[in-house]
């Protein structure tokens, strides 16, 4: 078994708005393993974003506010250290990629400042020209031809991909413990999607870093992750092995997710009929049911799901695989 | 009266570059490079590539909401390039088009009423109050909206639903083509489910044509008859499309399709990584735009751009040096 780095219990997260207090994240644990990815899957608006800005302590707060649990860092609950110690982790040991490679590189410094950047807050000891051969080097780990070139351009002079390799590049100049990868391919082509991903395996074999991958691409989960969280309105409705949650989805929600993709197992060029959907939509988290969230859109669902007996919970159904359902599928 | 609705044959749109301080025309970039093809009536073309590489382009300059620079665009028979306004006005009526953000595509100061009596109105669909609201309550019908969505305004809706309105809209005139820029790709998984199986029934109910616009592979395999791929704005392959996930003949076909993630870990497949980004669409690679990135190149592909090469009657490609089928 792979060493615990992190480990997420009961996180809860709220926000202020103007309709009333919403709860983006609701009772979310999560563990991530040295050298394993893990996925979290699900819609906009489930809370899978929210679950990545909590560890980096990133939420904007006012509005937000972690209203309940720990987050366990190797020891330590990163809810409760200090703001500077926060600071030596953040970008050092723990780092992110946003989605945006577009907006989130800043457009007035060159791209070799900005991985200069991290590490002139990171590894003082490094001089002026050390820190310009490490961003060279990180510029050629993650495969950009011609780094010492590339090092003095400026992001607008980078294509998409090349930009989200510099992210990459940026995040790892420190090598982490933990990179949080928020929809890192989701604004990229399908062409370029495979190499960063190609890249991020590749990275994470010889870095032997854990990965939290959050998508809301099952392809890419089932290509990438070791385990799999699947997210419901602010709650993890399913977690489970890779194969284990594609072969065997036991929550409805999950099953409903993996048929509304379309397959290439047509060879016979005759129309299929109709995809399997998901009927309705989610509910808003101003306005969510008594009981099961997911109740108004499950077949399954009965008086115990409508709130008779209180919410379902995360509970063991097999070999490393929780399910929050009161009718599992099988 | 023959069997295809659209027939495009060369259509380029060239947009100059200027530069200098009179802004002279100091180069061009082609978005889209004489391409020409054909939809059969009832048919759904499916259109894919890589951003930039014309796709948008082409599908907008098929209504002449981009005039293109040379080419001509027959429906049912008629070049709808050499139209005036007026003929233009009454054309557009039998082609409409979806766009891809739902969310920007709306008028947030108009009700669904208003917005989806407006086309109506522009071509005098309907000659009293009583026929225009049955018509708008017939319109919400067919896309699953409730009626009462008449008298809401889109921010009351989510993406799907505002899709939805976006389908309606473009069904008021009772168009016999459709095209279809990315109609799902802003949408979650299972809403986008939901909005293709409409779309599917729609064509099916009203004998629609579409031409679907996407980037997401597996969406517009599933819904087109047959699929068109675009690199720098040249049409390199077209297929049935069940023939293009096995039987691709042109290189970029395959490994674009190969690059999909495949959303079932039992199986690991092959993958084809391409190396380094499209190039700029302002300076393409003499020859076949491909070859920089191609495995296959030879001498041959970067002297000239490649022939159509038609291999049966659905099936064609631009290639000298395609893909052996096994």
């Amino acid at each position: 078994m792979a060493e615990k780095i992190l480990e997420i219990k009961d996180l809860c997260v709220e926000f202020n708005t103007d309709r009333g207090v919403i709860r983006a994240v609701n009772g979310v644990n999560l563990e991530v393993y040295k050298g394993k990815t893990l996925g979290v899957v699900g819609e906009s608006g489930s809370g899978k974003s929210v679950t990545a800005l909590s560890i980096m302590r990133l939420i904007p707060s006012p509005p937000g506010k972690i209203a309940r649990g720990t987050i366990d860092y190797r020891g330590e609950n990163l809810l409760e250290i200090p703001f500077d110690e926060m600071r030596r982790i953040r970008g050092n040991k723990i780092a992110m990629i946003f989605q945006e490679p577009m907006t989130s590189l800043n457009p007035v410094f060159t791209v070799g400042n900005q991985i200069e950047e991290v590490l002139e807050l990171h590894q003082k000891e490094l001089s002026k020209e050390q820190r310009r051969d490490k961003a060279i080097e990180m510029l050629h780990l993650v495969g950009i031809p011609s780094p010492e070139k590339r090092v003095t351009e400026y992001p607008h002079q980078l294509s998409g991909g090349m930009r989200q390799r510099v992210m990459i590049a940026m995040s790892l100049a420190c090598e982490p413990d933990i990179l949080i990868a928020d929809e890192p391919t989701t604004a990229l082509d399908v062409t370029i999607q495979a190499q960063i991903l190609e890249l991020m395996n590749k990275l994470q074999k010889e870095l032997g870093m854990g990965i939290i991958m959050i998508t809301h691409d099952l392809g890419v989960v089932a290509e990438t992750c070791d385990d799999v969280a699947v997210m419901y309105c602010g709650q993890i409705v399913e977690r489970a092995e890779v194969k284990e949650l594609f072969n065997h989805p036991q929550h409805p929600y999950t099953k409903g997710l993996i048929e509304s993709i379309p397959s290439f197992d047509s060879t016979t060029g005759e129309r299929k009929d109709r995809l399997p959907t998901i009927e309705g939509m989610v509910p808003s988290l101003f306005d969510l049911p008594d009981g099961c969230n997911f109740q108004d859109r499950c077949n399954f669902a009965t008086d115990k799901c409508r709130g008779s007996e209180g919410e379902p919970v995360l509970k063991s159904i097999g070999t490393h695989h929780d399910a929050a359902c009161f009718h599992p599928l099988s | 009266m023959s069997e295809y609705l659209l027939e495009v044959n060369n259509l380029t749109k060239k947009f100059p570059i200027r530069g200098g301080i009179f802004g002279r025309e100091v180069g061009a970039v082609y978005a889209v490079n004489d391409v020409s093809f054909k939809i059969k009536k009832g048919e759904t073309l499916g259109l894919v590539g890589e951003s930039g590489c014309g796709k948008t382009t082409l599908g907008r300059s098929l209504l002449r909401l981009i005039e293109p620079t040379a080419g001509e665009v027959f429906f049912n028979g008629v070049d709808i390039t050499k139209l005036d306004a007026d003929g233009m006005r009454e054309m557009r009526r039998k082609m409409q088009i979806i766009f891809q953000d739902p969310y920007a595509s709306l008028n947030p100061r108009m009700t669904v009423g208003g917005i989806l009596a407006e086309p109506m109105e522009i071509h005098g669909l309907f000659k009293d109050k009583e026929e225009r609201r049955k018509r708008l309550l017939q319109l919400l019908d067919q896309v699953q909206l409730p009626a009462d969505a008449l008298n809401k305004y889109p921010h009351e809706f989510s993406g799907g639903q505002r899709q939805r309105i976006c389908i309606a809209r473009a069904l008021a005139v009772e168009p016999e083509f459709i095209v279809c820029d990315e109609p799902v790709s802003a949408l979650d998984v299972s809403v986008q489910a939901q909005v293709v199986n409409l779309m599917m029934d729609l064509q099916k109910d009203l004998g629609l044509t579409f031409l679907f616009i996407a980037h997401d592979l597996k969406v517009v395999e599933y819904i087109s008859n047959r699929v068109a791929v675009m690199y720098l704005g040249n049409m390199v392959e077209v297929a049935e499309s069940h023939e293009l996930y096995g039987g691709a003949r042109h290189p970029y076909t395959k490994a674009l399709f190969s690059a999909i993630p495949n959303p079932n870990p039992n199986v690991t497949h092959d993958r084809i990584i391409l190396e380094g980004d499209i190039p700029s669409p302002m300076n393409p690679p003499d020859g076949c735009h491909f070859h920089p990135r191609c495995w296959n190149a030879t001498d041959e592909c970067r002297g000239s751009y490649p022939p159509v090469t038609e291999e049966s009657s659905t099936h064609a490609y631009r290639c000298y040096n395609p893909n052996q089928l096994s």
